[in-house]
């Protein structure tokens, strides 16, 4: 609760992220050159070297967080996943593509009532056969980075439990999308509840308070922005074309910034909510309007920078149109532009997307009471056999 | 005497400590008040940070067998001249030491996953796609072969705007006639299905379900209707040996593997598809090179004609860059071309497989 402007305020240090933007980018680009050039395979050390960095500019109380995991033991997790994935995945896909069921004999746009209902339920059963997967992972994912974490030379740990996490991920996801997302929120607070109160740093325990009909004020704006949608879908139907576009657009924007909105407040609500042991606590304050700027801004930097690409490149073809000897020529420097851009855009995307908005959720990030943490006691390494490899099998390993 | 900040290891409580070097430059000692005992860390076990983004100070922590290698306790040292020292005097500052045994557990999963891919790729996936392409029923493959060949059509007209399907009744006909005399007296697995897309490249192909696509410059490019016969009888191998729907099974696993091992690199995917599909079909095709000689010496037409198409193909290759064999999704041209030949050189009598009025109609079946 914001009862903080009292005047018995507890001592409270605030976060810090303060990288430096250009070695982060060159970081980013030379670890990204490298995973193309080992086809793939270094992009477990680019991950290790891009988490080390953002760990080592995070700090609190003048003391900053290390990231301790290995690239080596990253990739190795992945070879363990890769062994029993390719053995479920690869058979799932062919038994499904036998029974006529794959994605591949299937179209959406069917027009027959059985076509449709057959296109149905091979979705549901690539989402039935992967999801779980997906919930495993991320649930893996947070556990491997908090072992892999140390402030001020003790560690962070989460216990085991990614399979009751994924069997909780799967009910109330299913609960949020039968009620229409109107238990959205008893969803975010029991998931976010689950993996919190395994969580420790050194011998202490996260508590997660609050209670979730709390979050339904985080709703608002995605609120506002479907009923919107919905008044617009009525205008449509008396046939105000015109104005039912207009509130289209004002709609779809408004619902696009709500579903920031949710993500800000529900984190905001849910780590203010959080103690660690019996007296620290948190504060976050992030704020939707600063997250939206980033956005904005990323966009803004990335159009130019596309439009002076595209500037450039009709620029060279007319150069060499008629320099080009041979079709192997034209096909090796298109593979090389390719390869750039994509580096490119992978680096800015970090500098100008990625690392902003978690530099804006970190600044925003206070303790409350710091002064227990010095008692705090060492814990037993965590040796987290299989890292993160499900989420990197599976691609869900996200920006870092 | 240097200023630093020291974490124990133990507690989170924060040492404000002095360090200095032993005389005999082996050691340095960590002193405080908040200390029980001063702390000895040999200089040679000393690791440093790396990828730090602060350039001003420097984590210093040792070396010790455990299970990240590290000490837990962490030095922070401020001191410019201290650090340059460090790195100037101490090797090892920045290794990266590796557990006992890392290399051997990776070794060993490394081979466990590159035996489970290849197993799978190699072993299971085309196992399991020789089984299921025996028993998915026909009609489920016949639907299938035609999205397949609509696909293909769409894919084509995006490439040459003036794409059409090409079929003039004489055309037609005239490929019924050869499908006919190709398929006399045979039992058929499939009803087969011959399309002709105007198209500029000469090319034909097999779809599952007994769909075969020629493409009307393969015609045109024909100087006999044996050429073409030829050709038409390699297509109906692969159709009758089931080639496309079993390569199609295999791709359907494969491809979820491929992505896998590589990640979003999107690219290497696609490249390793290819080179598997690569390995499978150039099997697949000396096979269906058989079947076609087999079928020629029956219906007792001229496999010169086939063997003549092949000295051609061969001639279009060399003006393009050559494909090596193991990347080309087909068998030598030179060798195929012989092996024709050898047959047309055994064959007693044999008879033209469509008059020159019938040959003239199929070429202008786009007409």
């Amino acid at each position: 609760m914001d009862t903080h402007h009292l005047a018995s305020e507890p001592k409270s240090v605030a976060a810090r992220q303060e990288p430096d933007s250009l070695s982060l980018f060159f970081l980013v680009f030379k670890t990204g050159l490298l995973t193309i050039l080992t086809l793939g395979i270094y992009r477990f050390w680019q991950t290790t070297r891009i988490r080390q960095y953002l760990w080592g500019s995070t700090s609190a109380n003048d003391s900053a967080l290390e990231y301790t995991g290995t690239g080596l033991e990253k990739f190795i997790g992945f070879l363990i996943a890769l062994v029993i994935l390719a053995l479920y995945l690869g058979v799932f896909q062919m038994l499904l593509f036998y029974f006529g069921l794959s994605m591949f004999n299937v179209s959406s746009s069917a027009t027959n009532p059985t076509e449709q209902a057959r296109y149905l339920v091979v979705v549901y059963i690539h989402i039935l056969a992967v999801l779980p997967l997906l919930f495993y992972a991320s649930y893996q994912k947070r556990r491997y980075m908090m072992s892999r974490t140390r402030w001020c030379g003790i560690r962070f740990s989460m216990e085991k439990g990614a399979w009751g996490y994924v069997i909780r991920a799967i009910g109330y996801r299913l609960l949020t999308v039968v009620t229409l997302g109107a238990l959205a929120p008893l969803a975010t607070f029991k998931l976010e509840q689950y993996m919190a109160e395994r969580s420790y740093y050194g011998d202490a325990r996260i508590k997660q308070g609050g209670s979730w009909p709390r979050l339904y004020s985080s709703l608002t704006h995605l609120f506002i922005g479907i009923v919107i949608l919905l008044v617009c879908l009525g205008i449509f139907t008396w046939g105000y074309n015109g104005l039912a576009t207009a509130l289209l657009c004002v709609g779809g924007v408004w619902v696009a910034i709500g579903v920031v909105y949710y993500q800000v407040k529900s984190f905001a609500y849910m780590t203010s909510h959080k103690t660690l042991g019996e007296e620290v606590s948190f504060k976050a304050e992030p704020r939707t309007g600063a997250i939206i700027r980033i956005y904005f801004i990323a966009a803004v930097g990335m159009g130019v920078m596309s439009l002076f690409i595209i500037f450039i490149i009709s620029v060279m073809t007319a150069i060499f149109d008629f320099g080009i000897s041979s079709v192997t020529v034209g096909f090796i420097g298109a593979a090389l532009s390719y390869i750039f851009l994509f580096l490119l855009f992978q680096a800015m995307k970090m500098v100008m997307i990625t690392q902003p908005i978690l530099g804006h959720y970190v600044q925003t990030f206070s303790i409350i009471n710091p002064e227990p943490l010095h008692q705090i006691q060492q814990r037993q390494a965590d040796d987290a056999v299989g890292a993160e490899g499900v989420a990197d099998a599976l691609d869900v390993a996200g920006a870092f | 005497m240097l200023q630093a900040q020291f974490f124990d290891g133990v507690t989170a409580y924060r040492h404000e400590v002095c360090i200095s070097v032993l005389d005999d430059q082996q050691a340095l000692v960590i002193h405080a008040e908040s200390l029980a005992d001063p702390v000895r860390w040999e200089l040679a076990d000393l690791r440093a940070l790396r990828d730090s983004s602060s350039t001003k100070q420097l984590t210093l922590t040792r070396y010790v067998s455990s299970v990240d290698e590290r000490d837990p306790a962490r030095l922070i040292v401020t001191d410019n001249d201290f650090i340059a020292w460090l790195r100037a005097t101490q090797p090892d500052l920045f290794r990266r030491d590796v557990r006992k045994r890392t290399w051997l557990r990776m070794a060993g999963w490394g081979t466990g996953a590159v035996v489970a891919i290849a197993l799978m790729l190699f072993v299971i996936l085309p196992g399991m796609a020789n089984i299921l392409a025996q028993a998915i029923p026909i009609e489920r493959e016949v639907a299938f072969g035609k999205a397949v060949t609509q696909q293909i059509e769409w894919v084509l007209s995006s490439s040459n705007a003036g794409m059409q399907r090409c079929d003039s009744p004489e055309g037609v006909a005239a490929l019924d006639t050869m499908l006919e005399r190709l398929t006399a007296g045979r039992d058929m697995h499939y009803a087969i299905d011959i399309q002709v897309f105007g198209h500029s490249e000469v090319n034909a192909f097999a779809a599952p379900g007994g769909q075969v696509v020629i493409l009307s410059a393969l015609l045109e490019e024909a100087e006999s209707p044996e050429e073409v016969a030829g050709v038409l009888a390699h297509e109906i191998g692969h159709v009758e040996r089931r080639d496309p729907m079993r390569q199609a099974l295999r791709a359907a696993g494969a491809a979820g593997l491929l992505s896998m091992v590589f990640g979003d690199l999107a690219g290497a995917a696609v490249v390793g598809e290819h080179l598997l599909t690569a390995s499978y079909s150039r099997e697949a095709e000396v096979e269906a090179d058989r079947f076609a000689l087999e079928m020629l010496a029956t219906a007792e037409v001229d496999a010169a004609g086939f063997a003549n198409f092949f000295t051609r193909i061969e001639g279009l290759e060399d003006g393009d860059i050559a494909t090596p064999e193991h990347l080309s999704t087909h068998p030598d041209s030179s060798w195929r071309g012989t092996q024709a030949q050898q047959l047309a050189e055994s064959q007693g009598g044999t008879t033209a497989i469509l008059t020159p009025a019938e040959w003239a109609a199929l070429q202008a079946i786009c007409d």
